[in-house]
Formats: C-alpha cells, sequence, structure tokens
C-alpha cells in the first residue's frame, strides 16, 4: 500500500445493524471471503514491545513483529514458532532476534491479550459493473469473557471515483455510522484487564516544595510498595529475574527513605519497618545472586581462555540447580500467610488517614528538609572521598558505595522538587560513578563468592583451575576500576560539581532554622 | 519509465485488444500502469467499464498535463490506471498545432507521470496526424498490430516510409501478426513473406477469435475472463514477448 492510498483511506464505525445493508440500494456489493485471524499478542510486563513503537502478534504458529501505527501492514520481520520463546536469546539468529534484544533486554514474553479479527473485503459496483468504491468490513472480538469491541469499515476510495466514495459515506453515515481514530490492536490491548502502561521505579509523586514532610514519605512509600505488588506474581510465577531484582530494589529504598528522613515518623516503628523490610529482602539474597551469576554466564565464560570453560560450566549448571530449589523457598516464603501480613501491616502504616503520634520533623515543609539532607550527604562523600587512595581496602570503597547510593534515592525521591537542568547534570555524574563504584564492588563480591563455592564445594582440579583463572581476573578488573572510580570521583566532587550542589541544596535550605534542622536531622 | 504505444494507420487491425490486454499482464507482473485511451472513440476505456474522460483544457502542455492527471481513474484491477478518452482528443492535432515544439509536446507531458508509474501504454487513433508523430516521438517502443492481407501490408509499408522521411527511429517498430486465420492461404502467404523484410517482427500470432470479440460484451480484457483460450494464451506470450524487449532497452 503506498502513501498516496493509505492517506485517502479512513475508517467508519458502523452499527452492528444493519451494518452494510444500506448501500445495497444504490449499488451492488460484492464481497470476497471472509478472513478470520485468531491473534495472540505478546509483550513483556514493561511492555518494551508496544513502547517501542511495535507489537508482536501471533497466528497459527506464525510470529510476527510489526510497527505499532501501521498494523497489520508493515510487517518487519516474521518467524514460524510453534512455541514461543520466552526470552530473546531463544530465538534462532536473524531479524526476529536482534529486534526484540533491545526491545525485550532481561524481560521475558507473555501473551497480553487475544482477539478474533475479522475482515471482508467488498467492491462496490455501479450499474456498469465498474468498481466505484471498495470496503474493508472488519470486526475485533475478544475472548475471556467474549466481547465484540469494534466493528467498522474501512473505506478504500479509488482515483477518480472520489465522488462515488463520498457517496458511500453519506449513506453509511445516515445509517448511523461515524468516523473514527480507533486502532483495532490497540484497543484490543487498551481493553484487556492489564491495558499497557509505563512502568518506572521513579514514579512522580506529584509532591510540592511545601508538602509536609509525612504526607510526603507517605506517599513515596505507598507508591514503592505499590511496585513491591505489582512484582509479587512475577516472582511467583518467575517469569525473569527482573521482577526479583526489581522488588528487592524497592525494598531497599524504602529502607533507605526510612533512614534518611529520619525525624518525619516516631523513631521506634520506623526501626521495626525497617528491620520487616530488611528481613524480607535477605530472604531472597542468595536468590538473586545466583540470578547475578547465571545471567552472566557467557560473560564469565568468555573472560577465560576456551580449555577452562567446559570446567567451569558445571559450576554454573550447579548454580541453576541451586536456583532451582532456591526460587521454591523462596515462592513459598513469599505465598505464605505470614509473608502476606507482614507487607499487608507495612501498608496499613503508610496508608492515607492513619494516625501516627507526632514527631519533630512530621509538619515540616518537604523541599527544604530533604535539601538539606541530600547537602549533607553530599559533604560525607567527599569527605570520605578525600581519603580514597590506592592503598584504601575494599571495605573503604564498599563504604563510598553505600553512601552514594543513599544521595541517588534521594535525588531520585525528590527529583521533582530538584531544577530539572541541575538535577540532570548531578544525576548524570553520580550515575557514571556509582556504575564505576558498581563494577569494582560486583568483582569484589564475585571474588569472595567463587571462592566462598571452592570452599564449600571442594570441586574437582580442573573446576578449582578455572575458578583460579576467573578470580584473577576479576582482581585484574577490579584493580582496573580503583582508576576509573578515582577519575569520576575527582569530576564528583570538583569546584563545579560542589558549587552546584550548594548553590541548589544549601541555599534553598537555609531560610529553615538551623535549630530545628539540628534537631531534626541528628 | 517505459512508453508503450499500440500504433496503426488502419483501423479494425485489434490495436485496443492488444492495448487493453498489454496493460492487464503489465499490472500483474507487478508494474504499476496507466492507460491513455488517445482514440476519441474510447473504446479501451469501454473495455475497463468507464465513461469518457472529462473534457479537457489543452491551451498548452501544463494544462493538458493537469487534465490528463484530473481524468485518471482507477480500474477495477489494482496497480491499473486508466485515462480515459473523450471526443475532444479529435481536436488534439489542432491543439498540439498551436503549440511550439508541436512534434514533441506529448513526450513533455509524459514525463510528468514519470514518478508515479513504471509503464505508460496509449492507445492510439488509426490515422497519421500530428498526435501520431508526437506518438512516434514519444514513444520507446510501437506495437504495431498487422492483419495478414495486402492492405495491412501497405499501411506498415507506408509507416515505414514515414519513418524513414522523418528520420524517426525505425527500429522501435514491432509489428505482429493479429486476427490471423489459418487455413487462410493469403494470411498464411504473407505470414512467410512479410518478416523476411521487417526484422524487427514479433514471432508471437495471435489468431482470429471470438473470444477476443466477447470482450465487448464482457467488458474486460481477454486475460481477465478467459485465461486459458487459444487467444488467451497468444496475448500473454506476446506480452511476455514484448516485456522482453522493453526489459532488454535502456
Amino acid at each position: 500500500m503506498n502513501e498516496k492510498e493509505q492517506k485517502s483511506q479512513f475508517a467508519l464505525l458502523l452499527p452492528v445493524e444493519p451494518g452494510l445493508e444500506c448501500l445495497r440500494s444504490r449499488w451492488i456489493l460484492e464481497g470476497r471471503p471472509q478472513e478470520v485471524r485468531n491473534l495472540v499478542f505478546w509483550d513483556t510486563f514493561e511492555w518494551g514491545v508496544w513502547f517501542g513503537g511495535y507489537l508482536l502478534s501471533s497466528c497459527n504458529n506464525l510470529l510476527q513483529l510489526t510497527d505499532r501505527a501501521r498494523w497489520p501492514g508493515s510487517v518487519l520481520c516474521q518467524e514460524p514458532a510453534p512455541e514461543i520463546p520466552r526470552f530473546w536469546q531463544e530465538f534462532a539468529s536473524g531479524p526476529m532476534r536482534t529486534a526484540l534484544r533491545d526491545l525485550l533486554g532481561l524481560r521475558a514474553l507473555a501473551p497480553v491479550a487475544e482477539g478474533i479479527f475479522r475482515h471482508q473485503q467488498y467492491d462496490l459496483r455501479n450499474e456498469d459493473g465498474k468498481v466505484v468504491c471498495r470496503l474493508k468490513l472488519r470486526s475485533v472480538t475478544a475472548l475471556e469473557p467474549e466481547r465484540l469491541l469494534l466493528q467498522d469499515c474501512l473505506l478504500l476510495p479509488l482515483l477518480g471515483y472520489e465522488a462515488e466514495a463520498a457517496d458511500v459515506t453519506a449513506c453509511l453515515t445516515e445509517a448511523g455510522a461515524h468516523v473514527h481514530t480507533y486502532h483495532p490492536a490497540e484497543l484490543l490491548l487498551q481493553s484487556s484487564g492489564n491495558p499497557p502502561r509505563r512502568y518506572t521505579l521513579r514514579p512522580d509523586f506529584g509532591l510540592k516544595a511545601a508538602t509536609p514532610a509525612r504526607e510526603a514519605i507517605s506517599t513515596i512509600v505507598r507508591s514503592m510498595l505499590d511496585l513491591v505488588h505489582a512484582n509479587l506474581p512475577g516472582i511467583l510465577q518467575d517469569r525473569d529475574t527482573e521482577f526479583l531484582h526489581d522488588y528487592r530494589i524497592c525494598l531497599r529504598k524504602i529502607r533507605s527513605l526510612l533512614s534518611l528522613v529520619k525525624g518525619v515518623y516516631p523513631v521506634t516503628d520506623i526501626q521495626q519497618i525497617r528491620a520487616t523490610l530488611g528481613d524480607l529482602a535477605r530472604q531472597t539474597n542468595r536468590l538473586r545472586d545466583l540470578d547475578v551469576y547465571l545471567l552472566a554466564r557467557e560473560e564469565y565464560l568468555d573472560l577465560l581462555p576456551s580449555p577452562f570453560r567446559p570446567a567451569l560450566n558445571s559450576m554454573f549448571d550447579d548454580f541453576a540447580l541451586e536456583r532451582e530449589a532456591e526460587i521454591r523457598t523462596v515462592t513459598a516464603r513469599l505465598a505464605s500467610p505470614a509473608f502476606q501480613q507482614l507487607l499487608h501491616d507495612v501498608s496499613v502504616y503508610f496508608a492515607e488517614g492513619t494516625q501516627h503520634p507526632p514527631s519533630a520533623a512530621a509538619a515540616l515543609p518537604v523541599e527544604p528538609l530533604v535539601f538539606a539532607r541530600i547537602y549533607r550527604r553530599y559533604r560525607t562523600i567527599r569527605k570520605i572521598a578525600s581519603g580514597i587512595d590506592a592503598s584504601t581496602p575494599d571495605e573503604g570503597i564498599h563504604q563510598l558505595r553505600i553512601e552514594c547510593k543513599k544521595l541517588r534515592y534521594l535525588m531520585e525521591f525528590f527529583n521533582e522538587l530538584i531544577p530539572g537542568d541541575r538535577s540532570a547534570t548531578l544525576q548524570k555524574q553520580l550515575r557514571r560513578l556509582q556504575g564505576r563504584l558498581g563494577e569494582f564492588n560486583d568483582a569484589s563480591v564475585q571474588q569472595a563468592s567463587l571462592l566462598a563455592y571452592r570452599e564449600q564445594r571442594q570441586p574437582g582440579a580442573e573446576i578449582s583451575l578455572g575458578l583460579g583463572g576467573l578470580v584473577s581476573v576479576l582482581y585484574q578488573q577490579q584493580q582496573q576500576s580503583r582508576i576509573f572510580i578515582k577519575q569520576s570521583l575527582d569530576e564528583f566532587c570538583s569546584g563545579p560539581t560542589a558549587a552546584i550542589f550548594k548553590r541548589t541544596f544549601k541555599l534553598s535550605a537555609s531560610h529553615i532554622t538551623t535549630d530545628l534542622y539540628r534537631q531534626t536531622n541528628q | 519509465m517505459n512508453i508503450i504505444s499500440s500504433y496503426s494507420i488502419k483501423g479494425g487491425v485489434g490495436k485496443t485488444a492488444l492495448a487493453v490486454n498489454l496493460a492487464y499482464v503489465l499490472r500483474e507482473s507487478g508494474r504499476r500502469t496507466l492507460l491513455i485511451d488517445l482514440d476519441p472513440q474510447g473504446a479501451a476505456a469501454f473495455y475497463f467499464r468507464m465513461g469518457s474522460a472529462k473534457k479537457l483544457r489543452m491551451r498548452d502542455s501544463d494544462a493538458l498535463a493537469d487534465g490528463l492527471r484530473s481524468n485518471i481513474r482507477e480500474s477495477d484491477f489494482p496497480g491499473l490506471d486508466i485515462i480515459p478518452s473523450n471526443l475532444a482528443y479529435r481536436n488534439f492535432d489542432i491543439v498540439l498545432d498551436s503549440m511550439s515544439k508541436s512534434r514533441k509536446r506529448l513526450r513533455k507531458v509524459l514525463d510528468e507521470f514519470k514518478p508515479d508509474y513504471d509503464v505508460i501504454l496509449l492507445d492510439c487513433p488509426p490515422n497519421i496526424t500530428l498526435l501520431s508523430e508526437n506518438v512516434f516521438r514519444a514513444s520507446d517502443l510501437i506495437v504495431v498490430p498487422v492483419i495478414p492481407t495486402v492492405l495491412s501490408q501497405r499501411t506498415l509499408d507506408q509507416l515505414t516510409l514515414f519513418f524513414q522521411n522523418e528520420e524517426l527511429p525505425v527500429e522501435i517498430l514491432r509489428p505482429f501478426f493479429s486476427m490471423v486465420q489459418k487455413r487462410n492461404r493469403m494470411h498464411r502467404d504473407i505470414m512467410d513473406e512479410l518478416p523476411l523484410s521487417n526484422p524487427h517482427f514479433l514471432k508471437t500470432v495471435i489468431p482470429f477469435s471470438a473470444d477476443v470479440e466477447k470482450m465487448g460484451l464482457r467488458r474486460m480484457p481477454l486475460l481477465a475472463y478467459s485465461s486459458n483460450c487459444e487467444a488467451a494464451m497468444a496475448y500473454r506470450a506476446l506480452c511476455n514477448e514484448i516485456l522482453c524487449q522493453t526489459a532488454a532497452r535502456p
């Protein structure tokens, strides 16, 4: 279909009765055989395909990736798929695998909607028998429960017969039809119980500078708890590793927030909630470690010369087996009434309208309170950074990483209060620094973990040799990342960056009395 | 873009049947095709169940191009558009005559359609006029139906002579035998002799057939309603032979 043809086409929403019957008095209607297609649409929890601008659908064992705006035309790639693979890596090499790699990332595919699409083309002929207009009668029926979502008619005018197309439109309009812009596939997805929506761990909370601190914190915690709940089904079904990953991040962020804004809630309550959330996160530590190893399997193997790889492969097989057991343990815990009760108690604590005893900072406007804490956190990092050199032990760098993470969380939570350009600049630098620190930490943790594996399992000589090789490569990487950390730290602690931090966070907080802050920031 | 004309000085030799079926085969082969009915009788458009074109303003080549464009109509066969004829086309000669470079105007007008079509087919009126000369100068290939009779042979000779006198490229002429009755001895004799003096004669022969005549009743190309009869197969073979020759041309 060329551009000219596409532009001249338009769709009319048709009443189910009388459909096209009204046209028979003026034209000869010639219907072609109806095409019926049962389509299943596939996407990830994050709707990577949808937000990438595509639709992925299967019909009769054929999987098609289509440009969303031009669906059902413009098929980008297709391949036979008697069973739809879950991850992009499971597709055979080719355009589908390449396209899905970018759209899916670590996420698994799952069916998101199913519908029956019926198409029937009609030719409208005049008294000479000449086709003067074409119509495509279309309907979309959603399944489970079965319901007609849309019946429309796509007008395909013929060049030189525009007047006839206008007559057909007038005739249909008189019978109750009207122009619409619904996209049949999008309508099906939007009408499903789970319509496409943006998923982010950094939502906007609708905070204002003057929002009372307790109200602001409870709003943020509620949002994060919603995300915890949203990720639980994916963990229970073990759809992909990112559900657990995000679940843990949310728990960690709530704990971090509660520790960073002391004085907003009664201290004993917060200690108890933080301990509960800490326990919940810890229960999944091993599973996450195993996920990280298994995701990096190929990467690890590539670090070693090929003769060592088969031996190391058996270590990953051990990890895979251990993961099977671990996921069972974790899902049993998450499905247990005790777990549900714990999460429920936390939710109730932060629910709207729940009353708690007053505390020093509860009613303070959130912006100056938080900005002061952001600035203090930055100064702490600068202080630690000034003592970092080539001889700093790993623990020192680990401590720096923790502090950076706290700062990052604070800046993310209250991002909407920070002027956009400064927020972007600072967060970019912080992200870069954290990336370096993360690489360092990963290398350090992985070395310890590999050595622990050797200690516990006492593997044979060949695996031990492979492990030794891997540990030494990781050690080299770790030493290398020290240099990069120094560079990123210098940038992050430099005069210009410090000036932005000061201008943004220190000065705006200065109108709050020093005494009050001394009291609440302890 | 290729411009192919179906032309003969003599009428009733199968020009329009060729143009209509060739157009059908061209769109079938995936080529975006425009058939322009230049014959005021309007038979080509009739075969596609169309009426005549709106009257054209023909004061200059721009107005003529606009007028032709506004008369393009989609046929029932996707990929094939038609510009029907109009009785006013009988005045083409007078209009062309009033223009500067009056023998090359048509080519300039048709160049306007280059972006939209792969092939333009011209169904020409049976005479030799200024319009005909424009067609000769615009065409990449001119297919000439020849009934194997003495009169047809004579008109082919006249055409060849005209090309030579006007220094037109004779090699773009592609005669072929049309409406052939194999039992007719004179047909057979002429078919043996004529190609000897015309090296560009096409090999395919179109037989005389009642199936072709039914095009007037069915109002569609023969190939659209009877693709397996002898004449239909001959048309398809002829079209493929023409296609091979146009593909070979630069």
